[in-house]
């Protein structure tokens, strides 16, 4: 408590002295100045850090899906949403604000285009929203629900959890709602606070019967989405809301499918695995760069992409290959999804290279009530507590043991001191 | 938009409203959206009125402080056909049934019964593990049954068992989901009583209160689309009707305009809560207009009553794509479950007036008698008829074995997948090692 209330005086510090740009405040800080900064000039690191906490990677061109569009995330998924619509007669979307096209513009045009029987309002009822997309998906058509904030899917968790996820079981496959697709933005966007920041997918995670799916970027969003709309399974669909317009790239125009349950190797590497979904995949992307240019550590970045039912096999057979895994989540720690993974593994993987349980690390956001985008004190806490979100502090921590006293398998490795 | 800017040229005081203004003033909410409720309309924009304009309600104003008092002493009529006897009140409500149709009512009533009594038994024998009787019900849920179409879904609650013994659910399915054997459609999975089935287009029950309450409407919503010329319909308790699902259904239901027919059955308790704890309000048909759906309270002991109301229900949903609320006021006779003592919050006097004075199976069997269709030998011979039908499938779910361990695992998802496949196999290697200790020999290999 006394190290918080330390924390959070430095900060308050910080704050009142003025300083503008996320990188002045953090070498106010003290800490090694020319370590943290990569090649690129301070002024460059200032623009590039001042909105968000990452760098949107985006994948090369899609080639095998033909023609494609520049699309950020919204467009990505409004697109596979058009897509569904056009396919599927009996698909109807529904939500609170989708008339008009969404508070995110997800819907966009789809009213105009399909009619308003088929994306319509509807009361302010999250509850309400998710049993009445049950039903629709009950009688076989397909249904696509809209919570406006993951924050607010928890009146709907009775139904998720009680209901969706256990139809067909409880009625012997005489009933199922699998054509039922909950979509939601989700995670942290810099000045969400408490409730419009949430990662709630470990909640989720503890519920057989559903799947819980979340894209890294508009090309995976709009083929996980188009997967989860057509799996036959009720499906969670967490969108990460700071991608929305953050992320652009090439995007085709006609439906495909990205599989559910695959998690994706990004990058192969040979001394570290680095798991993570969402928007944290492309602070690890970036981890592994600075972890190969500073350190010479090779890195494996997996995007785990589906909570649940989640690849297990994947990220075993990367950690047997590693023998260290590192797991990133925005979520809080405790109960995290970084901690089945990280049990699973221990358990299942028959590795001698896996030295002890220190070698596995989970490194999670800590949701500071109204937090801002800062570094700084996102560094403090990390100090503190072990958490981070930031690309330089994972490295940070990841890389000098002496801010990370919890991350003994760290300081055990020689090479990596 | 271009309402929205000539809105805001009109909220000042209320001088100099240029012409060009006034013709920029269009009725909100007619931009050809259909609105099936005239009343939903609203007035014509104008500053030289001194009528409400505000878009949340249709009103006049009022310069007199007044709350509306809410009317709980002189409540909603109880609609009702037959008197306590069974005789025809008023012959033009008289549904001339044929005599096929009342008998198929009686016999369904009279069987439902039958069954309760035995698997009621079977429970305190040790032979099942859970029941919930539906004494003193019977009426609500015939009287329902008979007037829907076979096809029309239906979301109950736990305690409409009658609507599946109406539409001929077999007492061998009935006893199968009790015992939990491998006959049970539903593999043995749930409580007893959790009965489901999809030929009969009755939705599996499930233990959790009012959750139906939604997912009917959104059954209801699907079928509008589809053109299908079907109503869904929901029965739930009084005590499930206090639920945020249930004040979720009934807003939905009328926003969107769903063919629905909400069935309340308002028996008096929820376990051992009385009404009078359970809502302050005059019960549950009072909610419906509330929401701006069409309500009507009826005698639920009364068959002819509940199937008037359902009926004239279900030909305005379906023509009208509106929801309909029905609170049919009914007695629990017997205990809320197996579990419950309800002498513990009752008294047996109040149990004994339902039972012998106002009971659907008696009222019914009164208007048989007095139409000459039933006598007392026919009785007779109808009660050992159907007894003997229970025990034998009764008789036979007994010998039958539980369900394979294997479907613990199978249905979670359409496709199992590879942690559930881990888990069932770990199981079946335990089960090598370790059966004797599991009593497997109740189950099937």
């Amino acid at each position: 408590m006394a190290l918080v209330a330390a924390a959070a005086g430095w900060l308050l510090r910080l704050r009142a002295a003025g300083a503008e740009g996320h990188w002045r405040r953090l070498r106010g800080a003290g800490l090694a100045r020319g370590f943290l900064h990569p090649a690129a000039t301070v002024e460059d690191a200032a623009q590039r850090r001042q909105v968000a906490h990452f760098t949107f990677q985006p994948d090369p061109e899609p080639r095998e899906y033909g023609q494609t569009q520049k699309m950020n995330l919204f467009q990505s998924v409004s697109s596979a949403l058009d897509n569904s619509l056009a396919k599927d007669p009996t698909a109807v979307i529904f939500g609170e604000d989708v008339a008009f096209g969404g508070v995110f513009r997800c819907t966009v045009g789809l009213r105009d285009k399909y009619g308003k029987d088929r994306v319509f309002n509807t009361p302010l009822c999250e509850q309400g929203i998710v049993g009445f997309g049950i039903g629709i998906a009950v009688t076989g058509a397909t249904a696509i629900a809209e919570i406006q904030f993951a924050d607010y899917i928890f009146p709907a968790f009775d139904q998720i959890v009680n209901e969706a996820a256990k139809y067909r079981y409880r009625s012997g496959d005489l009933f199922n709602c699998g054509s039922l697709t909950i979509r939601s933005p989700w995670g942290c966007v810099g000045h969400g606070a408490l409730y419009h920041s949430q990662s709630p997918e470990a909640f989720f995670a503890h519920c057989p019967g559903i799947k819980v799916v979340i894209p890294r970027s508009p090309f995976q969003a709009k083929g996980l989405l188009l997967s989860c709309i057509e799996d036959k399974n009720p499906c969670i669909f967490f969108e990460p809301k700071i991608l929305y317009r953050a992320a652009a790239e090439e995007v085709p125009v006609e439906p495909y499918n990205i599989p559910l349950s695959q998690a994706e190797v990004i990058q192969e590497g040979s001394d570290v695995t680095l798991v993570a979904w969402g928007t944290q995949v492309h602070v690890i992307r970036e981890v592994a760069s600075m972890a190969k240019e500073k350190l010479e550590v090779s890195c494996e970045v997996i995007d785990l992409r589906t909570i649940i039912p989640w690849d297990v096999d994947t990220i075993c057979k990367s950690v047997i290959k590693t023998g260290r895994l590192l797991i990133s989540h925005e979520a809080p720690l405790t109960g995290g999804f970084a901690s089945e993974i990280s049990s699973t593994v221990q358990a299942l993987a028959p590795s001698p290279r896996l030295e002890c349980s220190g070698a596995i690390s989970a490194h999670c956001n800590l949701c500071l009530p109204g937090s801002s985008d800062s570094p700084a004190s996102a560094s403090q806490v990390a100090v503190i507590t072990g958490t981070c979100r930031h690309t330089q502090l994972i490295f940070c921590i990841s890389s000098r043991d002496r801010v990370s006293p919890c991350w003994s398998g760290w300081s055990r490795t020689p090479d990596l001191k | 938009m271009a309402v929205a800017i000539a809105a805001a040229r009109v909220w000042r005081p209320n001088r100099g409203l240029s012409q060009a203004a006034l013709l920029l003033l269009r009725r909100p909410g007619a931009r050809g959206l259909a609105r099936s409720h005239p009343h939903r309309q609203q007035q014509q924009f104008s500053s030289l009125d001194d009528k409400p304009q505000f878009p949340g309600a249709s009103a006049e104003f009022i310069d007199k402080l007044e709350f509306i008092q809410p009317n709980v002493i002189s409540g909603i009529p109880i609609y009702r056909v037959m008197d306590r006897q069974g005789q025809i009140i008023n012959p033009s409500e008289d549904p001339h049934l044929p005599k096929e149709k009342v008998l198929k009512l009686y016999k369904s009533m009279t069987l439902l019964n039958t069954m309760d009594r035995i698997l009621y038994e079977s429970q305190r024998q040790g032979r099942i593990s859970f029941y919930m009787t539906n004494y003193g019900e019977e009426g609500t849920h015939v009287g329902s049954a008979a007037a829907l179409d076979n096809t029309d879904l239906v979301f109950g609650q736990y305690r409409e068992a009658g609507v599946l013994m109406y539409r001929d659910y077999p007492l061998e399915l009935f006893m199968a989901q009790c015992y939990g054997n491998i006959s049970d459609l539903g593999k043995g999975r749930q409580m007893p009583v959790h009965y489901g089935c999809k030929e009969r287009h009755f939705v599996t029950i499930s233990s959790p209160l009012a959750t139906q309450i939604p997912q009917a409407v959104g059954a209801a919503y699907a079928a509008k689309r589809a053109n299908a010329n079907r109503v869904v319909i929901c029965y739930f308790g009084e005590g499930a009707a206090s639920e945020g699902d249930a004040h979720a259904g009934f807003n939905f239901a009328a926003t969107l305009e769903c063919p629905i027919i909400f069935f309340c059955r308002n028996n008096g308790y929820a376990i051992s809560t009385p009404t009078s704890e359970q809502y302050r309000g005059d019960g549950i048909a009072a909610r419906g207009p509330g929401y701006g759906i069409m309500s009507i309270r009826v005698d639920g002991n009364d068959v002819f009553a509940v199937y008037n109301a359902t009926k004239e229900a279900r030909r305005r949903a379906v023509a009208e794509n509106q929801p309909f609320l029905i609170e049919a006021m009914t007695y629990r006779i017997g205990h809320h479950s197996t579990s419950d003592d309800s002498s513990a919050y009752r008294s047996v006097d109040e149990v004994n007036y339902w039972d012998k004075q106002d009971h659907p199976i008696s009222r019914l069997r009164h208007y048989l008698l007095s139409q000459g269709w039933w006598d007392e030998e026919q009785e007779k011979a109808w009660r050992k008829q159907s007894r003997k039908k229970v025990m034998e499938a009764f008789e036979q779910a007994e010998r039958k074995p539980k369900p394979n361990p294997n479907l613990l695992f199978s249905d979670v998802y359409q496709e199992m997948p590879a942690q559930l496949r881990k888990q069932q196999e770990s199981l079946a290697r335990h089960l090598q090692t370790y059966g004797e200790h599991y009593p497997l020999e109740h189950f099937d290999k």
